[in-house]
């Protein structure tokens, strides 16, 4: 077993007993659930919605090259500046070496998976640059020096009570834990970044290609503010956010806010085309957009897996996932978690070490109905299980268990008298007193259930009985 | 950026070439077809309920002169400060009736070599491309007094004429598209409401880092 | 003569017997004749869902041979169902029984799917004077699309009460070998189902599958709970002459 999957173990049992973290999951994902139930109604359709949105990124993902291209043309057409990056490293050295030829001292962060995924923020501040989150959550977890813990809501596993310690040791708040107050102390710590920075960087929910527009969306307004103040803009994001027209937003940007937060759309959703055109009052000098592959390519040839580049980044397939409900976030070790990071992980680069990740589920399918793009994310956790196993990473003993396993049910008899002699073994087990003790064959089992009762007679074996053979 | 300072390029554009000779089935189901949205038939009500539902403080004015009054008492009750304006004719025109004795800082004076507005900006006041009556939403340009305009003060102040507003999402796109917006601006934002966020326990809170008020003073006659 | 054959999961046949039983009593009190293919062993889902897709599928290729010709089979468990109508196609695509996988696949019910969409039959007689809440196992929910068939049948048993559970469609975390591969977060999930049931007042708690059954029980019991669990069938099984005389209960 990999180092990561011990840990994941390790770090899945605690959660899994810690009650309180439980039910602190549980309220926020109530409030959310709540929300989802108000917003819904808004679709006269959501299932025509899904189906059409499904359809749309077939289209930009099947014809990648083709939109990325013209992305890319129309970005440099007004001057901006498009840098594919094959690894992480590519996409950290352009952005770290951009900082430094620029003079850069303090860059303001809105938001970005993709810079989690890069690791971006260490190695900006390993270089000297002050790098703020600004995203509340992200700004939490930041102070605290954890990563996020949730897509959409970095800080979801904090009580406000938490958040107001945290804000009175290292901000010098008052200690009180109303959230208005709360958030007010963030704004007020942040805004005089803003005003200094002289980079912004921030994510990408869109990349549209016929307008060479990048899509960006948050309720805050903080990335308004990064786009708006300093005088260099970085746009990072994955290659497959890509959709073919503008107005295809028309329908992306309320599916992604109703599945994300229950929303009718979020607050800002923004469009940046370029550095500040001629003419115009505010704005950046320099635009830059990162596309990162890291492994996309690959997935995108997997013909099976491949609508998992669909993904839209909502959030709605951790907040029904029943898994992520008991261990949360943070457990998953990983920068996507839940559902879409299960069958994502494995195939970034590096992948290969959260390769326990689709086998740490137990198929409810919840997810897949959540999904506003209709990405079969259960089924797609099927799949990768069958790859790993094809691929001859599993342990023996499991191997030649389900060998051993195939060939008792090959056969009516050799099941029947292997049945019969295996409930005869439980049942002096358990006569005996055994159960629950570590020579209580149905250990794996007994350490968590009481023992099932077993009975003496088989169901063939009463049927025959009653009915008499076949 | 020259091409050949980012060999990556060729490489990840080969690796999706080759990787899409491989078709990929499409979900195949009915119904991308259906109505995903119930069509908007009242956009005033519409845009009014929205309004009221994600916070947006909404004042109806029967012309330009009762909309210059409702901006000059919204302006009166706020804190002295720099009232940070979009220099265009229909604002100009209205600033007749606001309190004279406000700081007021017009963009085009900025362009002569300021910025947008400052940081202690108490309001800002500027037009819109559209308005969404299906979302409640107003979409702001580059052009509507620069990108720092719509989000940098405590309030923003929006002023807009009934027929700018369309029914949904669709037809503002299309509006756009019609007038050339996108090609014509590097920024462009739909807002819907006020600055929020839900990162505490998912309660939502009003004024992140945003405006914690926005006000659409909407005149049916615009002269 | 109406006739189906028996499909039972190589777990009800060895663990839970009175699951088929009961099954049985109930098709032949609606007038079914039933069978039971004896050379059946397994569906082949553990090994499937474990990723051993080679090692399932020769025994699904067995099944398909062995339920040859059935005109109905019938199943009282959701996720072995599910096994076959949904899942033989992609495990046997390319082989030469896939085609008569496929038509197996349209002729496999869950047993309360089978009451009540095709016998079209939703009262069976039963009598079972207790407060029974109900558990949504997820593959009967999600990849059979059965909610109302269940309730229904439940809504004309004599004497129940019928209540809805607290989140009575999230999973109980059985999910096959995940309860031991990561058995606290399993356990964890099933803890929390227990503790749903025994909110909503339930005496018994049902449902078509009897691995959640097996799994919620077990956690039921170690938490020293009053809720008892029966499967569906043993619900359905019971009529006013045999009350009292529970066979399908857990314990």
């Amino acid at each position: 077993m990999s180092s990561a999957a011990k840990e994941f173990l390790r770090n899945a049992a605690i959660k899994s007993a810690d009650l309180a973290h439980r039910q602190t999951l549980r309220r926020n994902i109530d409030h959310y659930d709540a929300a989802i139930e108000r917003a819904r109604p808004r679709f006269l359709d959501w299932q025509a919605g899904r189906q059409r949105c499904h359809e749309i990124k077939w289209e930009a993902i099947n014809h990648l090259d083709r939109y990325l291209l013209e992305f890319e043309e129309r970005v440099r057409a007004r001057g901006g500046h498009v840098f594919w990056a094959e690894t992480a490293e590519d996409a950290r050295r352009y952005i770290t070496d951009l900082a430094a030829r620029n003079g850069v001292r303090t860059i303001v962060k809105s938001k970005s998976m993709v810079g989690e995924e890069v690791h971006l923020t260490a190695a900006l501040e390993e270089k000297g640059f002050r790098v703020l989150d600004t995203d509340l959550g992200e700004f939490i977890v930041q102070l605290r020096h954890e990563p996020p813990y949730h897509i959409v809501t970095p800080a979801m596993h904090l009580t406000r009570a938490q958040i107001a310690a945290l804000f009175k040791e290292k901000l010098g708040g008052d200690g009180g834990d109303d959230p208005q107050k709360l958030v007010a102390v963030a704004r007020r710590v942040l805004r005089k970044d803003f005003f200094s920075a002289e980079m912004g960087i921030t994510g990408v929910n869109f990349l549209v290609a016929d307008s060479g527009m990048v899509a960006i969306t948050t309720n805050e307004g903080n990335d308004r503010l990064g786009t708006a103040l300093p005088r260099i803009h970085v746009a990072i994001t994955g290659i497959e956010k890509i959709v073919p027209r503008l107005a295809d937003l028309a329908l992306f940007w309320p599916m992604l806010a109703n599945s994300g937060t229950g929303q009718s759309v979020t607050c800002y959703n923004s469009l940046i085309g370029g550095p500040r055109a001629p003419g115009e009052l505010d704005g950046p000098e320099e635009f830059h957009v990162v596309l990162l592959d890291n492994g996309r390519s690959e997935l995108l040839a997997d013909a099976e897996q491949r609508d998992v580049l669909h993904c839209i980044r909502c959030g709605a397939c951790l907040n029904v996932c029943p898994v992520f409900r008991t261990i949360g976030g943070h457990t998953y070790g990983a920068t996507y978690s839940g559902p879409i990071g299960s069958v994502l992980m494995p195939h970034l680069l590096d992948g290969k070490k959260f390769d326990h990740l689709p086998f740490a589920s137990s198929l409810c399918g919840a997810c897949t109905d959540a999904c506003p793009v209709k990405i079969d994310l259960h089924h797609h956790l099927l799949h990768e299980r069958r790859n790993i196993v094809g691929a001859g990473e599993q342990p023996w003993s499991e191997r030649m268990a389900f060998k051993l396993w195939r060939w008792m049910m090959m056969s009516a008899g050799r099941f029947e008298f292997l049945g019969w002699a295996g409930r005869a073994a439980l049942r002096l087990a358990y006569g005996l007193g055994l159960e629950g003790s570590p020579l209580d064959p149905l250990r794996p089992w007994t350490k968590v259930h009481r023992a099932p009762r077993i009975p003496k007679r088989s169901f063939r074996a009463l049927w025959k009985e009653q009915h008499g053979a076949d | 950026m020259e091409q050949t300072e980012n060999p990556g390029r060729e490489r990840i554009l080969a690796r999706i070439r080759a990787a899409l000779r491989k078709p990929a089935p499409m979900h195949v189901a009915s119904g991308s077809q259906r109505t995903v949205f119930a069509p908007v038939t009242d956009v005033l009500a519409r845009f009014e309920k929205e309004c009221a539902g994600n916070h947006t403080e909404l004042i109806i004015a029967p012309d330009a002169d009762a909309a210059g009054a409702a901006v000059a008492s919204v302006l009166a009750s706020l804190p002295a400060g720099e009232i940070f304006v979009q220099d265009a004719p229909a604002l100009r025109r209205m600033a007749s009736a606001w309190p004279q004795d406000a700081k007021f800082h017009w963009s085009n004076a900025a362009l002569a070599g300021g910025e947008g507005p400052a940081e202690t900006s108490q309001a800002t006041i500027t037009l819109a491309e559209t308005l969404v009556a299906q979302t409640g939403s107003v979409f702001v340009s580059a052009a509507c007094g620069g990108r720092g305009a719509s989000v940098v003060a405590p309030v923003h102040i929006v002023v807009a004429s009934v027929d700018q507003l369309v029914p949904d999402l669709d037809a503002a796109f299309a509006r756009l598209n019609e007038r050339g917006v996108p090609a014509k601006n590097s920024f462009l934002c739909l807002i819907t409401g006020s600055s929020r966020t839900s990162d505490i326990e998912k309660i939502m809170v009003l004024g992140a880092h945003g405006p914690r008020r926005l006000v659409v003073v909407l005149a049916h006659r615009w002269e | 003569m109406k006739k189906v054959a028996m499909f039972i999961p190589c777990f009800v046949d060895q663990l839970t017997p009175e699951v088929g039983l009961d099954m049985a009593r109930v098709l032949h009190r609606i007038g079914f004749q039933t069978e039971f293919p004896s050379a059946q062993t397994c569906c082949g889902q553990p090994a499937f869902n474990s990723g051993y897709w080679p090692d399932a599928r020769p025994l699904a290729e067995h099944f398909v041979r062995v339920f040859h010709g059935a005109e109905a089979v019938v199943c009282p468990s959701g996720s072995c169902a599910t096994m076959v109508r949904n899942f033989y196609p992609e495990l046997l695509a390319g082989t030469p029984l896939f085609d008569e996988a496929v038509n197996l696949g349209r002729r496999v019910f869950e047993f309360s799917e089978f009451l009540v969409n095709v016998a079209k039959v939703s009262d069976v007689g039963a009598s079972f004077p207790h407060r029974v809440a109900y558990h949504d196992a997820c593959h009967a929910l999600r990849e059979l699309h059965l909610k109302r068939e269940p309730r229904e049948l439940l809504r004309h048993v004599r004497g129940i009460e019928f209540v809805e559970m607290p989140y009575s469609e999230d999973c109980c975390g059985f999910g096959g070998t995940f309860a031991t591969k990561f058995s606290m977060i399993s356990s964890a999930m099933g803890d929390t189902k227990a503790g749903n049931a025994e909110a909503s007042g339930a005496e018994y708690l049902t449902s078509t599958d009897p691995s959640c059954l097996l799994h919620i029980d077990g956690i039921l019991r170690r938490r020293k709970s009053a809720v008892r669990t029966i499967h569906l069938a043993g619900i359905l099984a019971q009529t006013a002459d045999s009350a009292g005389r529970a066979s399908g209960e857990s314990r």
